[in-house]
């Protein structure tokens, strides 16, 4: 009887999910309530849930809780720590949640809300999940090994080596293109610049405080930051009214560039303890904070869907970043429905603190499905407003021009009815001067949030500091994604020129630090700088640089899955995932060919380049232009060796994979598995740990 | 009403403590605990073990995109 009422509940929950599911795809001309939205996502999710992970765990790989996890074998009570499930899983949802499931989405929303939405979801259910799920069983059967380390043991020693170079790469072009969001968001606008500056000296506050006076103290240090937090976001209003403070803290995107370029170097050679982790601390609670009131007030507003199922920029023709859906829907929201960074988080320190594998279903699938939602939110924020205003935010100057009159005619000219006085009166209500121009995600998100947040508390007019909390919020973890990035980048480059000249390894020897410091800064500033000048905005070309990097790395970890899953006799189940990693060669390899050779200068990074050299030769570009233009040409050539470059690495390791597969099944060669010895738990079950 | 008052109490005990474990409040006991178990003598102090643990998490990546 229980098992047929069990049987009954999950059938009630997948027709929920169906029928939401077919509301929002088969709705046309219609505006839709967000709850569709939710209902929709909640649903699948807890069916992929309790039967898709609970087969991968049972049958692909047989999660075993008599075996002890090296969190057990090795507690050490520093590296290896036995952590509470639900302690480990906020842990691992805060390291995997970072600006990508809000941003990627946001531009995604040009296509409208139906395809990122589908992908959002089936890509997390089917794709993304099972990455970060099988990559932590992994990792957790190889004592915590990171997974270019897997890839080196399972694979072969140049796949180890790839994976390095390719993380190192995403690492440099992931920081350029957060760092143009950042820029993005702050550029002419004297309140959120403040904002933002001032929570340098609270994290500086908060390091001593932890530091000097109340060691590892971190809530009652993020408490103080907290308010200190709020306090400048109230107070960036009264810069914004002072005319002589708005003035200094009015920046050009070219000079915020330089600031957050300095900064970058600063938080990589300064003292971690005195920049970085506080500044780390208090985005996690803002974003914890955030991320829950945002769903908390579509649940409570429940705002209609603005924007259509589908867009005519479907055909590749949008203003924010130019390409058809396939192949660019799918690289352009990575995290949100699979993202290869992940994995690196889920060969990190996640594995080291697991008490038992059967966690490994919860934490490392049950994560990414919560990230997931958040994409859906985002998606639901950026759709619940005008598409003329969310086209307005996000067009570059280059495609609709400068002044706001031009500007609204263009877009109304698409057939999404945008009147000036409408942007004017919106920029106004929240509290900055324009908001035409500011593509990268950020501030369109910012809108949306505030329209969420002030429909449920303040009304109108709390709309300005709703605003300026929300790109407080995403600017702040972005800087934090910033710092701990070119940290790490800092390390991946003193340990291969370690290799080269031994000294160059030692992580505290200050030449070292500032050599290995100022490259990685070199690298993802050069993309930065690059994507300010842009004529185009940037993101047209940087964000499909970084999903494709991205997804290419997701490939990698799903290639080293797979030689797993077969080395452990995994046949029957190898599709699990050899699926999801022809999926995603066929969209990065598609991308990166468009992204290069396609005849569209819009898309094609050396047809563009073509163009402006024709522009040039024709006479056509004035002379005040001609360096800027010239510079453009070399940064679009340079963007197709990269991508050349990142695709030949990936296709190297494919190809390494395929002998190693081949050799395994002719047996030619035979399956060794480098997992650790069993070794039983001796924790008794429902017991361990804490 | 006693017996609300007790479960939020203890709810909100939970809260407390899951949040101390999430941000790290509690990394330091949880060192010396590990230290006691294992009966070796107490090494670091806690701004040592403090520095020294975040060294070691900013070291390799722990926030992605």
């Amino acid at each position: 009887m229980k098992k047929i009422v069990f049987v009954l509940i999950w059938i009630a929950v997948a027709s929920l999910g169906a029928a939401a599911l077919g509301a929002i795809a088969l709705n046309r001309n219609e505006k839709i309530s967000a709850t569709w939205f939710v209902v929709a996502a909640a649903c699948c999710y807890l069916v992929a849930y309790r039967l898709y992970s609970a087969f991968l765990a049972a049958k692909v790989v047989a999660l075993d809780d008599t075996r002890a996890t090296p969190a057990e074998r090795n507690d050490d009570g520093r590296d290896f720590v036995p952590t509470n499930r639900w302690v480990l899983f906020g842990h691992h949802f805060a390291a995997i949640a970072g600006p990508g499931p809000l941003v990627g989405p946001t531009l995604a929303a040009q296509f409208g809300y139906l395809p990122g939405t589908l992908w959002l979801i089936a890509g997390a259910a089917f794709a993304g999940c099972v990455q970060d799920f099988v990559i932590l069983f992994c990792s957790i059967r190889r004592n915590g090994k990171s997974l270019g380390e897997m890839a080196r043991d399972e694979v072969g020693k140049r796949g180890g080596f790839i994976a390095q170079l390719a993380v190192l790469a995403i690492l440099i072009i992931l920081l350029g293109v957060v760092a143009l969001v950042v820029v993005n968001a702050l550029k002419t606008s004297p309140w959120a610049t403040f904002t933002l500056t001032m929570t340098i000296p609270i994290a500086l506050l908060m390091g001593v405080y932890l530091r000097l006076l109340r060691p590892g103290r971190v809530l009652e240090a993020s408490l103080i930051g907290l308010a200190l937090v709020v306090f400048v976001v109230i107070a960036g209003q009264w810069v914004a009214d002072s005319a002589s403070w708005a003035r200094v803290f009015t920046l050009s995107g070219v000079a915020l560039a330089f600031w957050i370029i300095a900064y970058g170097f600063a938080a990589s050679a300064l003292p971690v303890w005195l920049l970085l982790a506080p500044r780390d601390y208090l985005s996690a609670f803002i974003k914890a904070g955030a991320i829950f009131s945002l769903a908390a007030g579509i649940l409570i507003v429940r705002p209609e869907i603005q924007m259509p199922a589908l867009t005519k920029f479907v055909d590749g023709s949008g203003p924010v970043f130019a390409g058809k859906i396939f192949p660019f829907c799918f690289i352009t929201i990575a995290c949100g429905a699979i993202s290869g960074f992940h994995s690196l988080i889920s060969s990190g320190t996640t594995p080291k603190m697991i008490q038992r594998e059967g966690q490994a279903r919860m934490i490392g699938y049950g994560a990414m499905l919560l990230e997931s939602f958040v994409g859906v939110m985002a998606m639901v924020a950026a759709c619940a407003m005008q598409p003329g205003v969310y086209f307005a935010i996000n067009s570059p100057a280059g495609i609709v021009g400068v002044a706001p009159d031009a500007a609204a005619a263009t877009i109304s000219s698409w057939g999404y009815h945008l009147d000036a006085q409408t942007m004017s009166n919106l920029a106004h209500a929240v509290g900055e001067q324009t908001l035409f121009n500011r593509a990268g995600g950020a501030p369109s998100l910012a809108v949306g949030m505030a329209q969420i947040f002030s429909s449920t508390i303040g009304g109108e007019r709390l709309m300005s500091i709703w605003y300026h909390f929300a790109i407080m919020f995403e600017a702040l973890f972005i800087l934090t994604v910033l710092d701990a990035g070119t940290r790490v980048g800092r390390f991946m480059v003193q340990e291969m020129g370690g290799r080269v000249w031994k000294p160059f390894a030692q992580t505290s020897w200050m030449p070292s630090v500032v050599i290995a410091s100022a490259m990685v800064v070199g690298g993802w500033g050069y993309f930065l700088y690059q994507g300010v000048i842009d004529p185009l905005g940037g993101i047209n070309s940087l964000w499909p640089l970084f999903g494709i990097a991205n997804q290419l790395l997701a490939a990698v970890a799903l290639v080293v899955a797979t030689t797993i899953l077969l080395k452990m006799g995994k046949m029957k189940w190898l599709w699990v995932t050899l699926l999801p990693m022809l999926w995603l060669i066929t969209i990065t390899m598609t991308a990166s060919w468009q992204k290069i050779f396609s005849s569209n200068a819009r898309i094609g990074f050396l047809s563009g380049a073509n163009a402006f050299a024709a522009q040039i030769v024709a006479g056509k570009v004035p002379a005040n232009k001609l360096t800027e233009i010239q510079r453009t040409i070399f940064n679009l050539r340079l963007d197709a060796v990269v991508t050349t470059v990142l695709a030949v690495m990936i296709l190297a390791l494919i190809f390494e994979a395929i002998v190693r597969w081949t050799a395994i099944l002719t047996k030619k060669s035979e399956a060794v598995l480098h997992e650790t010895p069993y070794v039983a738990t001796q924790w008794i079950a429902g017991a361990e740990g804490d | 009403m006693g017996d609300v008052l007790k479960v939020c109490r203890n709810m909100a005990r939970g809260l407390l403590l899951w949040v101390r474990e999430w941000c790290g409040d509690a990394a330091y006991e949880r060192y010396q605990k590990a230290v006691l178990r294992e009966k070796t003598a107490c090494s670091l102090t806690p701004q040592q073990f403090y520095v020294e643990q975040l060294e070691r998490k900013y070291s390799r990546p722990s926030r992605c995109c």
